[in-house]
């Protein structure tokens, strides 16, 4: 279920924070420090202690959104930090000076007469005393407030990073539940949070790769309906199922391209797998590789002039690159291992892969042309890394014991951290930013 | 002394049932070999002719062995006695490969067999194939399952 919400301007300029722009200070903890205190409402009454409410749970979000980078430290909210309506754009500063914060989040909350609420959020330099950027939304009832405050820790996070903020955004993933050799697969989709956690398919089937498309409308995924593996495309507002192609060709490794009206996918012929692009309404693909190699994994770059992909045609698995039309075929990896499942990231920057040696799988960054290769998990079965929004972080499995989970892992170096979900996953996507 | 105190009632309980059964042993009958019909009958017969359904590949390829061959021309042989029955070759991949490698080289490995039973004289028209990529743990391998 997509939830509502309407952007509605406050006019300010957006400024990146000093400290950003900077290098950390030794001496100086590398995360930026902000204070959040509870989210005031210029109601007044009962309905004015229900704003407040809200307010503290989405000023408690905005908190947990925040302490789950590597970049942002936010101290615990306190409620007696109580401010009134209009300090949310006067704030005192020299009180959060004192507190060590760098970074300030304020913002209210307020009942319109239709039932709905509007919700201000604004983002203060604390040693400079000035405003970074503000934003405000109406949202509607249930808890679609919580994509208002998703939004206003992507304000504060932008502000101190420079990068796009990836708490509004969608996650889906393969849940899996059972013994190996039956297991029960099922397309589920939640917030980044793991909250809003829905399933997509009944579970009936085997169902792989599930694959977002950019405003996260559709889905494409891989089902075994027919008997064997094929793209599917599943609408998520209707849940409506169809198959992407025609025919009964094997076809697998589906990716939209960054503006929503391709995917790009591997096809079998005969023994042979290579990748075509097709409408994403369907319609007829257009073949891409003619190796006779297996040809798979493709990944649009961010502006769709270039695939990356996975080809085993020089006798092992190599992560090469493509003009968007199949032209200019070259390999990029050179490290000596196996390379597969590349993902290119949404700033352009790295693309990050599956790296494949005697001693496991793990994951993996390099440049677009080869170059500053890293890797980034000890393995042995991590696999397939989606890139979040920010380019700064990644979302991967793991196997463990009999089954797998999800993990998020920060490119600052620090451990992966697991996502708590119901059940085992595999094949995560991680969304872009939503509207 | 502990120990044959324990002894001593096992014994009692074994001398009591004996006695309670006085029905003379009898050879344990044999259970009705169940009667196979359809699809089932001809899987059995499938399977007792061509010795397995299953094929096996080297890691990381979908090259057949001689023994994997001569598996397969005893599928054949079975395949051309009974030319309504169609078949569907499952292709596996590796657990350590990466998902969508291993849907290929499952399907790789299925194609292998399809062309080697072509080869031997089975029509295109009794074969179809899919992968199972490694969805279902195991050997790199092939089966071939009787559908109709």
């Amino acid at each position: 279920m997509i939830r509502s919400i309407v952007h509605i301007p406050l006019a300010a300029a957006g400024l990146l924070l000093s400290a950003a722009a900077s290098a950390a200070q030794p001496g100086t903890p590398a995360a930026t420090v902000i204070a959040i205190p509870p989210i005031t409402t210029p109601d007044t009454g009962v309905k004015g202690n229900e704003m407040l409410g809200l307010g503290w749970q989405a000023t408690e979000l905005i908190a947990a959104d925040l302490r789950q980078t590597s970049e942002a430290m936010p101290l615990p909210p306190n409620r007696k930090d109580y401010y009134s309506y209009p300090e949310v754009t006067a704030p005192t500063f020299s009180k959060w000076r004192a507190a060590g914060a760098k970074a300030l989040v304020t913002g209210f909350v307020q009942s319109r007469s239709d039932g709905r609420l509007t919700f201000g959020c604004y983002v203060y330099d604390v040693e400079k005393g000035r405003e970074l950027g503000r934003k405000g939304f109406i949202v509607g009832g249930g808890d679609d407030w919580r994509r208002a405050a998703h939004k206003c820790s992507g304000l504060a996070y932008t502000a101190i990073t420079g990068a796009p903020s990836m708490f509004d955004t969608r996650i889906a993933y393969v849940a899996e539940s059972g013994a190996a050799a039956s297991r029960v697969k099922r397309v589920a989709v939640m917030d980044s949070d793991g909250y809003n956690h829905s399933y997509l398919t009944a579970g009936d089937t085997i169902v792989l790769t599930p694959r977002m498309s950019p405003k996260g409308g559709r889905l494409a995924y891989v089902g075994f309906t027919a008997g064997k593996p094929q793209v599917r495309i599943v609408d998520l507002a209707s849940s409506q199922q169809r198959s992407l192609l025609a025919g009964d060709s094997i076809s697998f490794a589906p990716r939209y391209s960054p503006d929503g009206t391709k995917i790009v996918f591997s096809m079998m012929l005969g023994d042979n797998s290579d990748i075509y692009v097709a409408p994403a309404t369907g319609g007829i693909p257009q073949r891409l590789t003619t190796s006779p190699g297996i040809d798979t994994d493709p990944s649009f770059s961010p502006d769709g002039s270039k695939i990356v992909f996975e080809s085993d045609r020089g006798g092992s698995q190599q992560l090469y690159v493509m003009n968007a039309d199949g032209s200019a075929q070259r390999r990029i990896s050179f490290g000596g291992a196996w390379y597969a499942a590349p993902d290119w990231s949404p700033d352009g920057e790295w693309i990050a892969f599956t790296q494949r040696t005697t001693a496991g799988r793990r994951i993996g960054i390099m440049k677009p042309d080869g170059t500053g290769e890293k890797i980034l998990t000890n393995g042995p079965a991590d696999e397939g890394p989606s890139w979040a929004a920010s380019s700064r972080e990644l979302i991967f499995q793991r196997g463990a014991g009999n089954g797998s989970a999800l993990f998020r892992l920060s490119l600052d170096g620090s451990e992966p951290r697991m996502m708590n979900i119901p059940q085992g996953g595999s094949d995560p996507d991680w969304s872009g930013v939503m509207d | 002394m502990r120990k044959a105190l324990f002894l001593v009632p096992v014994a009692l309980i074994a001398g009591a049932a004996s006695a309670q059964i006085r029905v003379p042993l009898l050879a344990p009958r044999q259970p009705p070999a169940p009667v196979l019909v359809g699809i089932d009958a001809l899987r059995a017969d499938f399977q007792a002719h061509a010795g397995t359904d299953t094929v096996y590949f080297g890691a990381v390829n979908a090259q057949l062995g001689p023994p994997a061959r001569a598996v397969l021309q005893a599928q054949a042989l079975w395949l051309l006695q009974h030319p309504e029955v169609v078949v569907r070759i499952e292709g596996h991949g590796e657990v350590s490969d990466t998902r969508d490698h291993a849907l290929a080289m499952g399907a790789r490995r299925a194609e292998e067999v399809r062309t080697a039973l072509v080869l031997m004289g089975v029509p295109t028209g009794q074969l179809t194939t899919m992968s199972w990529g490694k969805e279902r743990p195991g050997p790199p391998r092939a089966v071939t399952v009787l559908v109709r």
